[in-house]
């Protein structure tokens, strides 16, 4: 289905199924533990064998020796695979450095082995008897340091260009009347997803089968055929399950290689699944950003000049950490000016992490509007107001399909108390505690990618949904059921869905916020399609058919649903595919986020005592899901600026908090209190669901708010994330 | 190898034989480990008899090497005791307060265990039995260094002993984190006052996280006898935490340990002084 048109009036408009708070359909099989996650295919093929990856212990240089002798000989081990004996590997199209390395070593933990055993307490056990010597070489660990020598990287799709323009830049800058001239940073961060990669693979003849942890199915199964040089109707995925990707795995990792080399060389069905510190150097985190931001203003407050420059760093063949591109779209201003800058640093992979640029672009932008309406003695909300632009302002031909953001500040004001807030810092103190408020915007685009889907209605009335869309604990599972429910006319328990199958039609997969509106979307396709299907074999006109309450219905005639299938099942399948909507106008999604924090007087422990989100993303297709989603993503933004950080052991090239007890993220105790509020929208411009994301969303601009509440309880003003208690402390008022 | 003796005779004749790694709760054991094989040979003590008591005998509480934080949180103690009570509400989470022990905690000697501040200012002392026969050590002499006890190889902490304080003695334990549970210590403090009359009979102060291992501050306790009980926040001063030796490290700076450390003494300090009140 050609969607080149705003949508009009559809079946998904009744809202009957679609747009309520349903319990996600997958709920029980999860909290039973009967959802069957990539290490526990215990059944699905017989023989299973272990396999333990063994890591790089150097950031760069070379293997000079490799002694594989003990590990052999030790008990249970079946084979040794390294990059020596594997065969000629390519790297795949989504990764940067190689999943095996050897005698290259790119850096830290890089996989260099996979021992194959009976157990996997043998594997482990082996693993560790293997005896490496490196030729260690310098390498480039800090971005600061690297920050001269950065780049300028090539365009990209999801970076965009290196360099934007607009106006007079500089001039402007120089002769406004306020300006603000600040240099932000963000550090390393992890996905710290609870499951971590896994995979299991099984070879039968040359056909390799995967059950493994992956948002991206067809990503993953092309860059499967692609690094083992076999043909991609030879591998198949599967990923009904996912315990958390943030990102992490939209690409195929080490796992899933190193399995398919002990399966292939052992001769059996081998697991691999990463030790959780290898989930931190192994495989790809959120890379730091420096980023300078420059805001001109007139005395009045309208935004003259507008600049944004980022730097951050790569292996070499890699791609920077885009935190400029919400700064070309999300404020007026007639001259402005990005940068994006690349430097080459060798630790392990940069790549996408939860609105991957985005998200460090919007804690350092939102901060800086804070300074800028504080400097300009003007309100927050009313200087972003000011501020506000109808038309993407690099190229005012081009509208917002819609653009609902000031109603959210007026509604989140309203609700969470905002004229309470005092407009100059440290003035509210309860007990030892220094009370303040913050807001900050969230906007984050809304993507379109084609997705497919088959549906089929079964003999017994049973609508069953296969796409290799996937659910990384996001609700997929429940919105695809919703779709097909109310485009079929059947109650959700009629609706069966199978997911993350590569033989499945292919999705857009989950990843970018862009999951939820184009898998349903490609659902509907397919919907449309079989309804076409059931009119035509029950002889209806199916132009004016109307399927609801299990039956079909046209004039007169009403048959139950399942009669149209009584003689054989009926198919539908069919993908969404987008024209040029979404060049003629700018899709995006849009919050304000209100944070409340106490700061202690004395220690500068920062305790959040309350958050809302009022976002305003097109049709919500489920709001119990979407508010999970957004709680989750507001939590993480919370993490980010109060404690996560990957520490850089500049001296070495590795992350050295590798694991959940150094690399903290919040916990339950953290957040008390949180509500979102979604507006009643739908996005005709966006699909047939008239739907938008609302994953990414949730973290966008979240940290700046809570970093503005800090300075608005404590006075400090810290620029540099995560705002850890020693960075405020010194500024306290009993420490003066 | 992995033994189970049901008896501490046999177990101390196992690590005669050959030494062994201990293994109590295994929550420090097993993450230890990262993504190393285990020792080759494990010595768990979960079926020895007669290591899991609770009670106060002569004024004495002998804490068995198996007693988990769950049990000591929930046990019915003298007031001396609310300050390792609440350590043990906020040592990991509650699945692991439930296997985790205190003796555990004491052996694995990291530098910013929680149950060493209480206990140091409780004046307890280890219990350690080997096939030879048994010791006592005080803490602070048991304590030797980071992740370093004068645990004998041969030896196995079979209890940990505690002298019950008066009875009007009230204590406190505050610990600071970067987050609001499941956090390991940047800062934490224990106090144990008794006072008479109006005036501090006795103070003791314990700091943990900011050394290598958790210590009294006998000069700030010195300082405090005989002063009223409401002035105590004022009394402390940077130069009685001179004997801290914090470090800085991915959790917060060293100065900052420093400052914390002050601000946090004196809030204990308040606290007891209410819970006297
Ligand atoms: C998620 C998590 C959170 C945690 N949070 C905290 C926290 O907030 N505060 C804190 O202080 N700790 C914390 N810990 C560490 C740990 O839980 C505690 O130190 C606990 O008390 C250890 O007790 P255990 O019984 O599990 O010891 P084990 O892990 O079984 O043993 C620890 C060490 O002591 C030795 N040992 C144990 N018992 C004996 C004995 N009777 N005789 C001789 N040697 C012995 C062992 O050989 C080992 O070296 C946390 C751990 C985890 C995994």
């Amino acid at each position: 289905m050609r969607f080149d048109t705003p949508a009009t009036t559809n079946p998904i408009d009744q809202l009957k199924v679609i747009g309520q708070p349903t319990d996600r359909i997958d709920g029980p099989l999860k909290t039973t533990g009967l959802a069957r996650y990539a290490y526990e295919q215990h059944d699905v093929v017989a023989n299973q064998a272990y396999g333990y990856p063994v890591g790089a212990t150097i950031a760069k240089g070379r293997i000079t020796a490799m002694d594989l002798a003990a590990a052999r000989r030790a008990p249970g081990v079946l084979t040794i695979v390294t990059a020596e004996n594997a065969g000629k590997l390519v790297k795949g199209n989504f990764n940067t450095a190689k999943l095996l390395g050897g005698p290259e070593i790119e850096h830290y933990h890089q996989a260099i082995a996979v021992v194959v055993a009976e157990t996997f307490e043998q594997a482990r056990a082996a693993a560790a008897l293997i005896a490496v010597d490196y030729a260690e070489e310098a390498g480039s660990f800090d971005l600061a340091a690297a920050r001269d020598s950065a780049e300028k990287p090539e365009a990209s799709d999801f970076g965009g260009p290196p360099d934007t323009s607009v106006g007079d830049f500089a001039g402007a800058f120089a002769s406004a009347h306020a300006r603000l001239d600040q240099t932000y940073t963000t550090p390393d961060q992890a996905h710290a997803m609870m499951e971590p990669h896994a995979t299991l693979a099984a070879w039968e003849g040359d056909k390799l089968t995967l059950w493994t942890s992956n948002q991206m199915i067809a990503w993953g199964k092309a860059d499967v055929a692609r690094t083992l040089g076999i043909g991609k109707d030879k591998v198949r995925l599967i990923s009904p399950f996912v315990g958390g990707g943030f990102g992490s795995k939209l690409f195929v990792r080490a796992d899933a290689l190193l399995a398919a080399l002990g399966a292939r060389a052992s001769g059996r069905p081998v697991k691999v699944a990463l030790p959780r510190p290898y989930t931190f150097n192994n495989t790809t985190h959120r890379p730091a950003t420096i980023q300078r931001i420059r805001i001109g203003a007139s005395a009045e407050g309208r935004i003259t000049a507008i600049g944004h420059e980022g730097w951050s760093g790569d292996l070499p063949g890699g791609a920077p950490e885009t935190a400029v591109n919400q700064t070309r779209l999300i404020y007026a201003g007639e001259n402005r000016m990005t940068a994006t800058r690349l430097a080459v640093l060798h630790l392990p992979e940069g790549n996408a992490m939860r609105a991957p640029g985005e998200a460090p672009g919007m804690m350092a932008l939102e901060l800086a509007m804070d300074e800028m309406a504080e400097t300009l003695g003007l309100d927050p909300i009313a200087f972003r107001t000011l501020n506000e632009t109808e038309v993407d302002p690099e190229n005012p031909k081009r509208p917002f399909s819609q653009r609902q953001l000031v109603e959210c500040y007026r509604i989140g004001a309203e609700r969470f108390g905002w004229d309470r807030r005092r407009p100059h810092p440290r003035q509210v103190r309860e007990g030892r505690w220094l009370v303040g408020m913050g807001m900050a915007a969230g906007f984050r685009n809304n993507l379109l990618a084609t997705s497919g889907a088959r549906v089929r209605l079964g003999e017994d009335g049973m609508v069953t949904v296969e796409t290799d869309m996937t659910d990384i604990g996001t609700g997929t599972y429940t919105i695809v059921a919703q779709t097909a429910a109310e485009m079929m006319g059947v109650p959700l328990e009629s609706v069966i869905v199978r997911l993350g199958d590569s033989s499945f039609p292919v999705s857009a997969g989950s990843g970018g916020q862009w999951g939820a509106n184009n898998s349903t979307a490609g659902v509907y396709a397919a919907c449309v399609k079989l309804r076409e299907a059931v009119a035509q074999r029950l002889g209806f006109n199916s132009s004016d058919t109307v399927f609801a309450e299990g039956e079909v219905r046209s004039g007169n005639r009403s048959v139950p649903l399942a009669q149209a299938a009584a003689s054989g099942a009926l198919t539908g399948e069919d993908s969404i595919e987008y024209g040029d909507l979404a060049k003629t106008h700018q899709q995006s999604t849009f919050a304000a986020h209100f944070v409340e924090v106490g700061v202690d007087a004395f220690t500068a422990e920062v305790r959040v005592r309350r958050m809302l989100a009022v976002c305003a993303a097109g049709r919500i297709l489920n709001p119990k899901s979407a508010r999970s989603q957004v709680i989750g993503a507001m939590t993480m933004g919370v993490g980010a600026a109060l404690m996560e950080e990957l520490a850089v052991d500049k001296r070495r090239g590795f992350f050295v908090n590798h694991d959940l007890a150094g690399y903290e993220v919040p916990v339950h105790a953290d957040i008390p209190h949180q509500e979102v509020v979604f507006l009643d929208e739908a996005d005709p411009m966006s699909s047939p669901m008239k739907a938008k994301g609302v994953g990414e969303l949730g973290i966008c601009g979240v940290g700046a708010a809570v970093a503005n509440a800090i300075y608005n309880a404590s006075g400090t003003r810290v620029r540099h994330y995560p705002i850890t208690l020693d960075k405020l402390i010194g500024g306290l008022p009993e420490n003066v | 190898m992995y033994l189970r003796p049901s008896t501490l005779r046999e177990a101390c004749e196992a690590l005669v034989e050959a030494p062994a790694a201990i293994l109590a709760g295994g929550t420090d054991f097993f993450p230890a480990l990262a993504d190393r094989p285990p020792p080759p040979r494990i010595l768990d003590l979960s079926r020895i008899d007669g290591l899991d008591g609770l009670e106060i005998i002569d004024g004495v509480l002998r804490i068995g090497a198996r007693v988990t934080w769950s049990r000591i949180a929930r046990a019915p103690l003298p007031p001396c005791f609310d300050g390792l009570r609440a350590a043990a509400r906020e040592v990991g989470s509650v699945q692991i307060q439930n296997v985790a022990t205190l003796s555990g905690n004491l052996c694995n000697a990291s530098p910013a265990a929680d149950g060493v501040p209480p206990l140091l200012t409780l004046d307890a002392s280890v219990e350690l039995a080997s096939s030879s026969g048994t010791r006592c050590l005080p803490l602070a002499a048991f304590l030797l260094g980071n992740r370093h006890t004068a645990r004998r190889p041969d030896e196995i902490l079979t209890a940990i002993l505690v002298p019950v304080a008066s009875p009007d003695a009230t204590s406190c334990f505050l610990k600071l984190g970067a987050r609001r549970y499941l956090v390991i210590s940047i800062v934490m403090v224990a106090v144990l006052l008794e006072v008479a009359e109006g005036r501090v009979r006795s103070a003791r102060i314990a700091i943990g996280a900011c050394s290598a291992v958790a210590t009294r501050m006998p000069e700030l306790e010195a300082a405090l006898i005989g002063a009223s009980p409401a002035a105590l926040g004022s009394l402390v001063r940077p130069h009685h935490l001179e004997r801290l030796a914090p470090i800085a490290d991915v959790r917060a700076t060293a100065d900052y340990r420093s400052e914390a450390a002050l601000e946090l003494v004196r809030r204990a300090l308040r606290r007891c002084d209410g819970a006297a009140a």
